[in-house]
C-alpha cells in the first residue's frame, strides 16, 4: 500500500549544502563519488554535508560502533516522526510497473534532455536508495532493485505539498523507496524517473558500509552476506548465476529423460564415500543417525527398483575442515543410468558443463583466476597410468604387486627427500594401487588445468566401481579435473553383490587399521583423548544396500558432480565461500 | 545348482520349480550358480547393454501390430527385469519383461535362438524370475494378441539372488495390471497390491517399486509436483537459492531441532527447522524474489503425517503482501492439480480405505475464513480483544473446558487458540480453505494487520483438514520483531519449548531494511499425499525413517514421554512460522 503523504511541517534534521556543480549518476557504472553512508548526513548536529564533492566523504568511519549507534538512534527517531505524521515507515505492499533494467531497455533510445510525460510513460518502481544528492529545489537519488539501477530525478515543484522536504530530510541511503513518475533522460545522459510521488517502503536503521568497495572485512562479508550484496551488486550476480547453472543442469538431464528423486539426509549408516560423517540423535527413535556423505547408495536402490534414469541434486555433509574448497555442507548432483557405462557418462559430463558455461557466460572459454580454460569438446581423455608416466616417467604397469619396488622408485623419482609429508604418505600406501593414486595426486593433479578425464583408477581406491572389462586391477572409473581440481567422479557401477561386499569389508578393515594406528600413535602423546576423538570414526557396512544388490541391479553408470566447484569455475570465484550464500565460519572471537 | 536345473520340464514347471524351496536354500543355489560361472571365466555381470528402445517405447512402437504378426526382419534391443516365467515345453519359454512402468512378453523359442536346442534348454532353466536381462530379437504379437519380443540373443545382465515375493496370479498370466493405469488425483488401493506388507514396502522400497507398478507413479507424481512449482516460480522471475541446513541457531520456526557437532571447529550445530530467516536476509541483500525447495529437519515423533526430515518450498516476494500470495497460491495449486490430473477435483480416501473416497475440489477461488471472527461465530464465543491479556487466557481456558477440548500444559493463549481453531475451524476445511488473520501471539514473524489490531496478515491453507501452506506479509520492523522475540522468550520460560529463539543476525539484517515482502511455505510431502491418495506420509517418501527393527516397543514409548509433548502438538505450530 502506498501511503499518501500528508502536508506536514517538520524541522529539518540537517541542512543540505548546495554543491556548485551537480554530478549526475551514470546508470550501470558504479558511482564513484557517492557518499555511501548517511551517518554524516544524519548527524544530529545538523552540519554535515551530503553530496557534491567528488571525494567528499565523512571522515569518521561509519562502522565504528558509536557512529553506528548514533545513526540508529537518529533513524529510529525518523521512524517515530513518520508514524507521527500518519505515515507507515514499514509499508505493506507496492505495485510496480517496471524494474530498473526494463526501463533502461525500453528507453534505451531516448535522447539526452528528452522527457516523456504521456500517460503510458508513467511508471512505478521500487528499490533501495544507494546514493543521494540534494540541492535547493532538486534532488537526485540512485535506486537499485534486483535488476539494476535507475536515477530518481526529484524537482520540488513536481511533488505535492512538502513531499520534497520529506525526501530531503527523511530519506536516507539504505531506505527502500517506491516511486512513481514520468521518464526523462537528463542532459548528462542519465535515464531518470521524474518523480511525482513516492513512499518510503522500509526505513533502514543502519548505515550501509561507507567504503565504496564495500566490506574490506572478508569475514564480515560472509557473516553478513546481505550487507555484502548491498555493497557489492556483483556478489548477487554470483548467486543468480548459481541458480542458472543448477537450472541448466536440471534442464539438461531432464531432457535426457532423468527423473529427480529425493533420498534421505538422515541415515542409519553413512555410506557411498569415505568421509567423516556428522552424527546426530533422534530422540523418539532413541537412535544415532548419520548425515549423508553421498547419495549414491540410495540412488542405486532406485535402479534396483526399476527406475532407469534418476538423479538427485542435494546437500551432502562431511565433518571435515574448512578451506577455500571445502564447506561442511555442499551441493552435488548424482545421476545414474541403467544399461550404460562410464563412456556415456563422460559424454553426459561434457554436455552438462558446456551447456552451463554457455548459459551463464555465453561462451566456452573462460578465465579462472588468471588461467585461460577452454571447454571446447571433446575433452582430453587419458588413463591414470599414462598421465603418471608422462609426468614422472614411472611405468606402474611393470611393478605387478611389488609394492616395495614401486615405493622405492616413487620416492626416488618424486625427490621427496625434503618433503616429509609426501614421503610419509607414499610410505603409508598399503598397495600398488594406492601408491599409483598417491603419485597421481602428488605429481599430476595440480597440472591438469584444461578439462581432462582421468580414466581407469586402481580397484583399491574405487570400492564402488566395476572392474575394468580389459585391464585386471583397474576399474571403469573416471574423474574430471579442471584447473587442477576434481570436479566429477563417475564409474561403471559395480553390480556384483559378492564383489561389492568384499570390497566394502576391505574398506572397513583398512579403516579400522588406520584408526588403530591413530590410537597407538595418540597413546604416545599427552593429549590422548582429543587425538583419538579427532581422528577416529566408525565405518559401518550398509547391509540394506548389499541386500538390494542381491535382488539385481542392471548394468549402469553413475556420475557425481560438485556443483559448488562448478559454480566457482564458471564465475571465476577463488573460494567456495564466494559461491555459498552462508558458508560455515569459525566462531567469532 | 544341479537341483535347480535338471528338473523335468513339464508344463508350468519353470514357475513351480522353486516354489516350495526354502529361501535360504534358494539363495545358496543362486550363489553356487554364480560361482560356477565365474569359475568358468564368464563374467556374470556384463558392463553394458546397448538398448535401442525403452520398454514403453517398444510398446508404443509395436502395439498396433496384428495378432500373429512377426516382424522377423526387424532387430530390436530391449532390457528389463523378468517378473514372470512360464514354459510350455523345454523349447518354449515365456517371460514378462518389466521396465519403465510397462511390460512386454518375451517368447523364447528354441527355433529362433542363436543357441542349439540343448544349450537353449539348459540356459533357460537357469534364468530366474527377478533376473535383469537384455534381449536382441524381433517384435511380434502372439496369436492371442499379446505384444512380444522373440529373442535371438538373450543375455542375463544381473541376477536376482533372492526369491521374489510371489506374484499373485489369477487364472492365466495375462493379468490386467498394464491397462489399469493409476493417474494422479484418482483413488488408490494399496490393499490390492502384490506386495502388501508395509514394513517390507517401506524398508525395501526397491521391492515395492518392482512389484507394485503404481508405486513408481507416486514418485513420478512427486517429482512432477516439485517440477511444476519450480517452473511456476521461475516463470515469475524467482530465483532458486540454497541456504544452510546446519546452523548455530535453529530459527524460523518453533520445533525441536537435531543437534550435531563439527569436530574440527569444535562447534555445536543444529539442523535447520526452516529456511525462513536466511531467505529473508537474501531479500534484504537485494534478491527480490527467492525460493528454496529443500529438506527441513525436526526431532519429533514419527506418525502418519510426520517424518523427521521433510521437504518444503518457501518463497519470498518483495513488494507483495498476503493478499497477493493468496491469489498466487490459488493459481499455483489449482493450476497444478489441473495439469497433473486433468481437472480440479481429486479423489481421496479421507475416511480410510474401507469407506468411499471423498472428493476435494481445487476450483479457484478458495474459501477464506477469518480465524477469530469465525471461531467466535461457530463456538459462540466473545474472546477478549486484548489477546495478550490474562483475561483472554482465562477466557480461553474456560472455553476449552466447556467444549472438553484438551490442551496439555503450558496453556499459553496461543496454544489454547490453536486447539479451539483445530476443533472448530480446521474440521470444516475439506476443500482448500484459507484461514486468515491470525493473532500476533501465534505469529511472531508475521506483520501486524494493517487495520485489525492484535492480528496479523497471515494465512494458512487447509485441505482435507490439514495445513498445507502457511504465509504472511513479513514483519519487517526490526524494533517490533525484537519485541516479538522477547514475548516468545516469555512463553519459552513458561515451559513452551515451541517458542522461537532470538536470532541476532536476522534482527540486524532487518535493521538494514527488508522491503515489504510476502513470504510463503508449502509442505510438499503433504501436498503429494493429497494428489496420490496417500494416508501415510511414508507412501510419498522413498526411504521413510523407520523404527529400528527388533527393538522392544516398551523402550520406545518410555523414551517418547520423556521427550515432551506428543508430536502432533509440536508440529501444529506450522510448516513455516
Amino acid at each position: 500500500m502506498e501511503v499518501a503523504l500528508h502536508p506536514l511541517r517538520l524541522k529539518q534534521l540537517f541542512h543540505l549544502a548546495v554543491a556548485s556543480k551537480p554530478h549526475f549518476l551514470h546508470g550501470k557504472i558504479r558511482p564513484l563519488f557517492i557518499v555511501r553512508c548517511s551517518s554524516s548526513s544524519s548527524s544530529a548536529a545538523g552540519t554535515a554535508v551530503v553530496g557534491g564533492g567528488r571525494n567528499r566523504r565523512a571522515p569518521s568511519s561509519a562502522t565504528s560502533t558509536s557512529d553506528r549507534e548514533a545513526v540508529r538512534a537518529i533513524r529510529i527517531k525518523k521512524v517515530q516522526e513518520l508514524r507521527g505524521k500518519g505515515l507507515d515507515p514499514y509499508a505493506y505492499q507496492w505495485e510496480r510497473t517496471h524494474t530498473a533494467n526494463q526501463l533502461q531497455e525500453i528507453y534505451r533510445n531516448l535522447g539526452n534532455g528528452e522527457e516523456l510525460t504521456s500517460e503510458s510513460d508513467h511508471v512505478s518502481i521500487a528499490g533501495r536508495i544507494v546514493a543521494r544528492r540534494a540541492f535547493g529545489k532538486l534532488a537526485f537519488f540512485t535506486l537499485r532493485d534486483d535488476s539494476g539501477t535507475i536515477q530518481l530525478y526529484c524537482e520540488k515543484e513536481k511533488l505535492l505539498n512538502d513531499q520534497f522536504e520529506h525526501l530531503k530530510t527523511l530519506v536516507d541511503i539504505g531506505d527502500i523507496l517506491g516511486a512513481r513518475g514520468s521518464i526523462k533522460r537528463t542532459e548528462k545522459g542519465e535515464l531518470s524517473v521524474c518523480v511525482t510521488s513516492f513512499s518510503i517502503l522500509t526505513k533502514s536503521l543502519l548505515p550501509l558500509p561507507d567504503k565504496y568497495h564495500g566490506l574490506t572485512d572478508i569475514d564480515k562479508r560472509y557473516r553478513q552476506r546481505y550487507v555484502d550484496m548491498i555493497a557489492n551488486p556483483e556478489v548477487a550476480d554470483i548467486f543468480r548465476k548459481r541458480a542458472k547453472i543448477i537450472s541448466e543442469i536440471r534442464k539438461t538431464v531432464e531432457s535426457a529423460g532423468f527423473v529427480e528423486v529425493e533420498t534421505p539426509v538422515l541415515q542409519g549408516a553413512a555410506g557411498g564415500a569415505e568421509a567423516r560423517p556428522f552424527i546426530t540423535y533422534h530422540n523418539s527413535l532413541g537412535q544415532d543417525l548419520y548425515l549423508r556423505i553421498a547419495t549414491e547408495l540410495h540412488l542405486k536402490r532406485m535402479l534396483v527398483g526399476g527406475f532407469e534414469k534418476v538423479y538427485e541434486i542435494g546437500r551432502i555433509f562431511r565433518n571435515e575442515g574448512l578451506s577455500t574448497r571445502h564447506n561442511p555442507e555442499f551441493t552435488t548432483i548424482e545421476m545414474y543410468e541403467a544399461y550404460s557405462d562410464y563412456e556415456s557418462m563422460m559424454n553426459m559430463t561434457e554436455e552438462i558443463i558446456t551447456r552451463c558455461a554457455l548459459a551463464v557466460n555465453g561462451k566456452l572459454t573462460l578465465d579462472y583466476q588468471g588461467v585461460e580454460i577452454s571447454l571446447e569438446r571433446p575433452w582430453r581423455r587419458e588413463t591414470m597410468h599414462n598421465l603418471v608416466k608422462e609426468a614422472t616417467g614411472i611405468d606402474f604397469t611393470k611393478f605387478g604387486d611389488d609394492l616395495t619396488a614401486a615405493k622405492e622408485v616413487a620416492l626416488q623419482s618424486l625427490d621427496t627427500g625434503r618433503d616429509n609429508q609426501n614421503r610419509s604418505s607414499i610410505e603409508a600406501c598399503p598397495s600398488v594401487g594406492h601408491l599409483l593414486n598417491e603419485v597421481f595426486e602428488l605429481a599430476v593433479e595440480s597440472q591438469l588445468l584444461q578439462p581432462t578425464f582421468v580414466l581407469d583408477y586402481p580397484v583399491e581406491v574405487s570400492p564402488l566401481a566395476k572392474p575394468h572389462r580389459r585391464h585386471a586391477g583397474l576399474t571403469e572409473r573416471f574423474e574430471l579435473f579442471v584447473c587442477g581440481r576434481e570436479m566429477a567422479n563417475a564409474f561403471s557401477e559395480l553390480t556384483d553383490p559378492l564383489d561389492q561386499r568384499e570390497r566394502l569389508e576391505e574398506q572397513v578393515r583398512q579403516h579400522k587399521k588406520k584408526n588403530a594406528a591413530m590410537v597407538s600413535e595418540a597413546s604416545d602423546t599427552d593429549d590422548k583423548n582429543k587425538d583419538v576423538d579427532d581422528g577416529a570414526y566408525e565405518v559401518t557396512l550398509d547391509e540394506d544396500f548389499l541386500t538390494a544388490l542381491e535382488y539385481g541391479m542392471p548394468p549402469a553408470s553413475g556420475l557425481g558432480l560438485g556443483i559448488d566447484r562448478l559454480v566457482m569455475l564458471l564465475t571465476n570465484s577463488a573460494s567456495i565461500r564466494d559461491v555459498i550464500a552462508f558458508p560455515v565460519l569459525k566462531t567469532q572471537q | 545348482m544341479a537341483s535347480a536345473k535338471s528338473r523335468p520340464q513339464g508344463k508350468k514347471a519353470a514357475a513351480a520349480e522353486d516354489e516350495g524351496m526354502d529361501p535360504t536354500q534358494y539363495y545358496e543355489n543362486r550363489l553356487k550358480a554364480l560361482a560356477a560361472q565365474k569359475a568358468a571365466g564368464i563374467n556374470p555381470y556384463p558392463h553394458k547393454f546397448e538398448c535401442k528402445l525403452t520398454i514403453p517405447e517398444y510398446v508404443k512402437k509395436y502395439e498396433s501390430l496384428n495378432s500373429g504378426d512377426h516382424l522377423e526382419d526387424v532387430e530390436e534391443r530391449i532390457a528389463g527385469r523378468l517378473m514372470n516365467k512360464r514354459s510350455s515345453s523345454s523349447k518354449l519359454f515365456f517371460y514378462d519383461l518389466h521396465g519403465g512402468g510397462a511390460k512386454v512378453q518375451v517368447m523364447a523359442d528354441a527355433r529362433k535362438s542363436d543357441l542349439d536346442e540343448e544349450e537353449f534348454t539348459r540356459f533357460h532353466s537357469s534364468v530366474k524370475r527377478g533376473d535383469i536381462v537384455g534381449i536382441i530379437g524381433f517384435p511380434g504379437k502372439s496369436k492371442r494378441g499379446e505384444l512380444s519380443i522373440f529373442p535371438k540373443t538373450f543375455i542375463v545382465l544381473s541376477h536376482c539372488l533372492h526369491m521374489m515375493p510371489r506374484q499373485k496370479i489369477g487364472p492365466g498370466s495375462e493379468n490386467t495390471k498394464t491397462t489399469d493405469v493409476w493417474v494422479p488425483g484418482s483413488a488408490r488401493n494399496p490393499e490390492a497390491y502384490i506386495l502388501k506388507d508395509q514394513e517390507t514396502r517401506y524398508r525395501q522400497r526397491y521391492l515395492d517399486l518392482m512389484l507394485n507398478m503404481e508405486v513408481r507413479e507416486i514418485f513420478k507424481t512427486r517429482s512432477k509436483i516439485i517440477s511444476y512449482i519450480r517452473h511456476f516460480l521461475d516463470e515469475q522471475d524467482f530465483i532458486e537459492v540454497e541456504t544452510p541446513m546446519m546452523n548455530m541457531i535453529a530459527g524460523g520456526a518453533a520445533a525441536r531441532p537435531f543437534v550435531t557437532h563439527h569436530n574440527e571447529l569444535n562447534m555445536r550445530l543444529y539442523m535447520r527447522i526452516a529456511p525462513e530467516l536466511y531467505l529473508k536476509e537474501l531479500v534484504v541483500g537485494g534478491l527480490e524474489r527467492v525460493y528454496e525447495i529443500g529438506k527441513q529437519f525436526r526431532n519429533e515423533g514419527i506418525d502418519l503425517t510426520h517424518n523427521p526430515e521433510f521437504t518444503t518450498c518457501e518463497f519470498y516476494m518483495a513488494f507483495a503482501d498476503y493478499d497477493d500470495l493468496m491469489k498466487l497460491t490459488e493459481d499455483m495449486l489449482s493450476g497444478m492439480v489441473k495439469e497433473l490430473t486433468g481437472g480440479y477435483k481429486i479423489k481421496y480416501h479421507a475416511n480410510g480405505l474401507e469407506n468411499d473416497p471423498i472428493e476435494i475440489d481445487f476450483t479457484p477461488p478458495f474459501r477464506r475464513i477469518d480465524m477469530i471472527g469465525e471461531l467466535e461465530k461457530l463456538a459462540n464465543l466473545n474472546i477478549p480483544k486484548d489477546l495478550a491479556s490474562e483475561e483472554a487466557n482465562k477466557y480461553l481456558v474456560d472455553a476449552c473446558l466447556k467444549f472438553d477440548i484438551k490442551c496439555p500444559p503450558p496453556q499459553t493463549t496461543a496454544r489454547l487458540l490453536d486447539k479451539l481453531v483445530g476443533h472448530f475451524l480446521e474440521e470444516t476445511c475439506t476443500n482448500p480453505t484459507f484461514i486468515i488473520n491470525h493473532p500476533e501471539i501465534m505469529s511472531p514473524l508475521a506483520k501486524w494487520h494493517r487495520s485489525k489490531p492484535g492480528l496479523t496478515e497471515r494465512f494458512e491453507l487447509f485441505i482435507n483438514k490439514h495445513e498445507v501452506c502457511n504465509a504472511y506479509t513479513e514483519l519487517n520492523d526490526p524494533v517490533v520483531q525484537r519485541q516479538r522475540f522477547a514475548d516468545q522468550l516469555k512463553d519459552r520460560q513458561s515451559g513452551d519449548d515451541e517458542a522461537m529463539a532470538l536470532d541476532e543476525t536476522f534482527c540486524t539484517a532487518l535493521e538494514y531494511g527488508l522491503p515489504p515482502t510476502g513470504g510463503w511455505g508449502l509442505g510438499i510431502d503433504r501436498f503429494t499425499m493429497l494428489l496420490t491418495d496417500s494416508q501415510n506420509i511414508k507412501e510419498v517418501l522413498l526411504f521413510p525413517a523407520m523404527k529400528p527393527q527388533d527393538e522392544p516397543t516398551s523402550k520406545e514409548s518410555n523414551k517418547k514421554t520423556q521427550d515432551g509433548p506428543p508430536s502432533q502438538e509440536l508440529e501444529k505450530v506450522s510448516l513455516q512460522s
